[in-house]
């Protein structure tokens, strides 16, 4: 095409950069295209919403100290866990049957100290919060050797609690179609460093299953076994 | 190339080169559409102490109340409300002294004074095989390990944390494996878990009655271990000894 110039003011004749409007819309279409479902799929998707979520607590408690280098048991604290439904949240005094005589003048558990005197409980903030129609069992699980690691992670080492597992229904799904993925001895349950003999998870897994008498992927998977 | 904005005007028909506004939009846009993205990048790698953002509420938060949440109608702010003082739950009455408590009170002579005598040996309540050992080790090594060590000689970890802090106020757990221990009634043992003695907590509100007992059967095992007679060990391992 022809450079015009005023010549032709009668006719509009397309200039020559006019050449690339369909190639640069085409790339647009493609670009859009990528974009929007990169945009939908990865800003939507529970990993991004949920993981990484790591409040700000009243009392900065440290797991990796006390579950870690103390080595304390899981259960010594969230004592429910076997039991019930509701892993509890240890009362103000499981706190101080130690902090009575270890660090009892530190400013960090200053608040600890006041819900001990005022019995008023110190409010701690959840951080692993799944919707309210989701009815979790935790005894349900780690009686049956789910362990805490498989999906409250390396807890042991957090100086802040931090989710880092999406708790997304089609997270929970993939284990509840395959248990053999995440069961080990009930006994090593709150061990958070267990690894499966020889490193083969399934052989352990579906020995256990079958030991267990672990429900048919099809109850597992059944809208009421998990919502009301 | 002359401005183009100005050109466009005087060439009638002809544009010269793109509108101004239309490269505009077109390159905003291409810059723009990278914030998304390295938003949902920094949520995706890095931690935030802000909760996740939720459009779709669907359901997920119900105005009922969950395990240990709180309800301001009450003073005290909690949602689960605490046993009236004086009463009793069903099935809760705790008659039996030696399976609840360890001890028994009795009206000595002199009125009005109590004296107080522990239970030799388990309940009845309870049988003492294998299986109610090692569910006794297992609560052992869950409540007991931090202060009195695994082995039961009072060095768990708890309390060399304490040591290397210099606590001041501190106070050695007991050992296990001394006579005045090992002569104490299971009664006695049993008292000491529920509420504790001298420094020590009382774990009572932590670990069920029956699992108590069966720390106290543990306990007494893990004595044994310390202290067993030569006579006790089969005749043909005694050798290997020492």
């Amino acid at each position: 095409m022809q450079q015009n110039d005023s010549s032709n003011e009668s006719r509009f004749i397309f200039p020559a950069w006019a050449n690339y409007l369909l190639p640069a819309l085409a790339l647009m279409g493609i670009g859009a295209a990528t974009y929007l479902p990169a945009f939908v799929g990865l800003g939507f998707s529970a990993k991004t919403l949920n993981v990484g979520y790591a409040p700000e607590q009243p009392v900065p408690f440290s797991h990796a100290v006390h579950a870690g280098n103390l080595g304390i048991d899981c259960r010594y604290c969230h004592t429910s866990v076997e039991d019930a439904a509701f892993a509890a949240i240890p009362p103000t005094q499981t706190c101080m049957n130690c902090h009575e005589k270890v660090l009892p003048d530190s400013a960090k558990i200053q608040p600890v100290r006041e819900s001990a005197l005022t019995g008023k409980p110190i409010e701690w903030v959840k951080v692993h919060n799944l919707p309210d129609y989701v009815y979790f069992n935790h005894s349900a699980h780690v009686t049956r050797g789910v362990s805490c690691v498989s999906c409250h992670g390396r807890v042991d080492q957090m100086d802040t609690v931090t989710q880092v597992q999406p708790m997304s229904m089609s997270w929970c799904l993939d284990c509840h179609r395959k248990p053999e993925t995440a069961l080990r001895p009930a006994d090593k349950v709150t061990d958070l460093t267990w690894q499966p003999p020889n490193g083969d998870q399934l052989k352990i897994g579906l020995e256990l299953k079958e030991k267990l008498n672990i429900h048919s992927p099809a109850y597992m998977t059944s809208c009421s076994t998990c919502h009301r | 190339m002359s401005d183009p904005s100005h050109d466009n005007k005087t060439s009638g028909g002809t544009l010269k080169s793109p509108l101004f506004w239309i490269v505009f939009i077109l390159v905003m846009g291409a810059v723009v559409s990278w914030l998304p993205l390295s938003i949902i990048a920094k949520r995706r790698f890095t931690t935030s102490d802000k909760p996740r953002i939720h459009i779709f509420q669907d359901m997920d938060q119900q105005p009922k109340y969950r395990p240990q949440a709180v309800n301001n109608l009450f003073a005290d702010g909690r949602a689960m409300r605490q046993p009236v003082d004086g009463t009793v739950a069903f099935g809760d009455v705790q008659e039996d002294d030696h399976y609840y408590r360890g001890y028994a009170m009795t009206e000595s002579e002199q009125q009005g004074k109590y004296q107080t005598s522990y239970f030799k040996g388990m309940p009845k309540q309870v049988t003492v095989d294998e299986n109610f050992i090692r569910r006794g080790q297992q609560r052992y090594d869950i409540y007991c390990t931090p202060c009195h060590g695994a082995d039961g000689f009072g060095q768990g970890t708890v309390h060399l944390r304490a040591l290397e802090l210099q606590q001041s106020t501190w106070v050695p757990p007991t050992s296990m494996h001394t006579d005045i221990v090992r002569d104490r009634e299971e009664g006695h043992l049993f008292n000491t878990i529920t509420h504790g003695i001298r420094n020590m907590p009382g774990y009572g509100k932590q670990i069920p009655v029956k699992d108590r007992w069966a720390i106290v059967a543990y306990i007494r095992a893990l004595q044994l271990s310390q202290n067993a007679p030569v006579s006790d060990v089969p005749a043909d391992v005694r050798p290997t000894l020492r």
